[in-house]
C-alpha cells in the first residue's frame, strides 16, 4: 500500500471528514425542520413527484439528515449514516440536474429554505455549483466508506 | 453479516426518522404544520363548501361565451404580459368535496371608500366608466381560474377597495404586504379554513386580487384556481407582485395585521 493510499484510509482524516460531512448536513438539516412548508414548496419546485407526495419527504428528509449528521459527528454507525449520505447526495445531484437539462431554474433548498429572489442566470448558475458541491461531498463520503472498510467495523469513538 | 448489520441500522435511521418527523409534525404550530394525506401544495384541491352558503353558482360550469377578453381592461403602457390571460392555466379543478370545514378568524375585509384617488389612470377604453363599477371594469370570468393584471390596474384596484389576498407564506407576509391585503399563504395547512371564511363574506363575482413575489411565483396563480373551484370567478392576479408594488411606492403594511 503506497503512503498515499493509507493516508487516505487513515482513520485519522477519515475522523475529519465524518465531523465535516456530519455538521454539514446538520447545518442542511435546521432551516428545512424551522419551516416544513417552506422546504416542501422547494420540493414542489423541483416537478419530480406529484403533488401528493411532497409532504412525506418535505418531513422526513430534514430529520434523515439530521440524524445521519449527529451519527457521523458522533461517530455512530459511521458507515451506514456515510452511505445514506452518499445516497442522498445522489438523488440531490440527479434532481438537480434533471432541472438543468429541463432549464427549470429552481433555488435547491440545500441550505436555506426561503425564496432567494435570484434571477433565473443566477439560479442557473447557483444549481450547477450545486452539482459540483454535491460531487465533492460524495467523495468525502468515498473516503469514509474506504477508511471504514480499511480499517474494518467503525469504532463508537473519534480515534483522534 | 456486515450487510445485515448496515441494512438494520439504515431501517433503523429511516424508522426513527420518520417517527420524529410524524410527532414533530403534528405538534407544529399551524404555519409549520404539513398535511400528510392530500394534495400539496393544496391549492388545486378545493375546499368542501357544504357548509357555507355561496352564492355565486360553481365557475367551471359557465360557458366560456360569458368571459369577455380581458386584454382590453388593462391599462396603457402596462407591461405586455402582466394584462394578458394565461390561457394555459385553465384546467378544471377537482370536485368539491362534501365534509365542512372549521371556521377561523380572519381580519375583516379592506372596506376603502370607493370614491379615493385612484393610483393610476382608469384603464383605456373605460376612461369614462364610473370608479366604483368595477364590475364592468373587470368582469368575471368563470372559464378560467385567473386573469393576469398590471401594477397599474392593481393600484387601481387597491384604490377602490378591492380585496387583496397575500398567497406568501405568512412570515413574508409579517416582513410587509400590500397595506389591507389578507394572509391566504397556499403553502399552510389553515388555506382551506381561510377560503372558506372568505366565501361566507364574499360575493364570488366580486373582483379579488392575488398576489406574491412576482417573477416565476406561482403562488398567487395556485391560490387563484383554488379560489375559481370554490365559486370565485373574478380573481386577478398581480403578477408582477409585491416587489412591484413596492417599486411602484404603493402603501405596505408590516405585521400581522392587514
Amino acid at each position: 500500500m503506497t503512503a498515499l493510499r493509507r493516508w487516505i484510509g487513515s482513520e485519522w482524516l477519515a475522523t475529519r471528514v465524518q465531523i465535516a460531512l456530519g455538521l454539514l448536513f446538520i447545518a442542511a438539516a435546521l432551516p428545512k425542520l424551522a419551516d416544513p412548508p417552506s422546504f416542501a414548496h422547494m420540493i414542489y419546485n423541483y416537478r419530480l413527484l406529484p403533488g401528493g407526495f411532497v409532504n412525506l419527504p418535505a418531513l422526513v428528509l430534514p430529520w434523515l439528515e439530521l440524524l445521519c449528521g449527529v451519527a457521523l459527528v458522533l461517530g455512530i454507525w459511521n458507515r451506514t449514516a456515510a452511505a445514506l449520505i452518499g445516497f442522498l447526495l445522489l438523488v440531490f445531484v440527479a434532481a438537480i440536474s434533471v432541472n438543468l437539462a429541463r432549464g427549470n431554474a429552481i433555488d435547491c433548498g440545500c441550505f436555506d429554505v426561503r425564496d432567494a429572489g435570484k434571477s433565473v442566470a443566477e439560479r442557473l448558475h447557483d444549481m450547477r455549483m450545486t452539482v459540483l458541491r454535491d460531487a465533492g461531498m460524495l467523495v468525502l463520503v468515498a473516503q469514509i466508506l474506504f477508511a471504514t472498510k480499511y480499517h474494518g467495523p467503525p469504532s463508537t469513538e473519534h480515534g483522534v | 453479516m456486515n450487510l445485515r448489520r448496515h441494512l438494520l441500522e439504515t431501517a433503523t435511521l429511516l424508522l426513527v426518522a420518520v417517527a420524529v418527523a410524524l410527532v414533530s409534525n403534528s405538534i407544529a404550530s399551524r404555519e409549520r404544520k404539513l398535511k400528510l394525506p392530500g394534495d400539496y401544495p393544496n391549492a388545486t384541491t378545493v375546499p368542501p363548501t357544504q357548509a357555507v352558503g355561496v352564492s355565486s353558482a360553481p365557475a367551471q360550469a359557465a360557458s366560456p361565451e360569458s368571459s369577455p377578453a380581458t386584454a382590453q381592461q388593462s391599462p396603457p403602457g402596462s407591461p405586455g404580459t402582466s394584462s394578458k390571460v394565461n390561457e394555459t392555466a385553465v384546467t378544471a379543478p377537482a370536485k368539491p368535496r362534501g365534509a365542512a370545514a372549521q371556521p377561523v378568524d380572519l381580519p375583516p375585509l379592506r372596506k376603502t371608500p370607493v370614491s379615493s384617488s385612484p393610483a393610476a389612470p382608469p384603464p383605456s377604453g373605460t376612461a369614462t366608466a364610473p370608479a366604483g363599477d368595477l364590475l364592468s371594469l373587470f368582469p368575471p370570468h368563470p372559464d378560467r381560474p385567473f386573469v393576469e393584471i398590471s401594477g397599474d390596474a392593481a393600484a387601481r384596484l387597491h384604490a377602490a377597495g378591492v380585496p387583496f389576498l397575500d398567497a406568501r407564506r405568512t412570515s413574508a407576509y409579517e416582513d410587509g404586504h400590500v397595506a389591507g391585503a389578507r394572509p391566504v399563504s397556499v403553502w399552510e395547512s389553515d388555506v382551506d379554513e381561510k377560503v372558506m371564511a372568505l366565501l361566507g363574506e364574499q360575493d364570488g363575482k366580486k373582483p379579488l386580487v392575488l398576489y406574491c413575489s412576482g417573477g416565476d411565483c406561482e403562488d398567487s396563480h395556485l391560490l387563484a384556481q383554488k379560489l375559481w373551484g370554490a365559486g370565485f370567478n373574478n380573481n386577478l392576479v398581480y403578477k408582477d407582485g409585491y416587489p412591484d408594488w413596492v417599486r411602484r411606492g404603493g402603501a405596505v403594511r408590516t405585521g400581522a395585521k392587514p
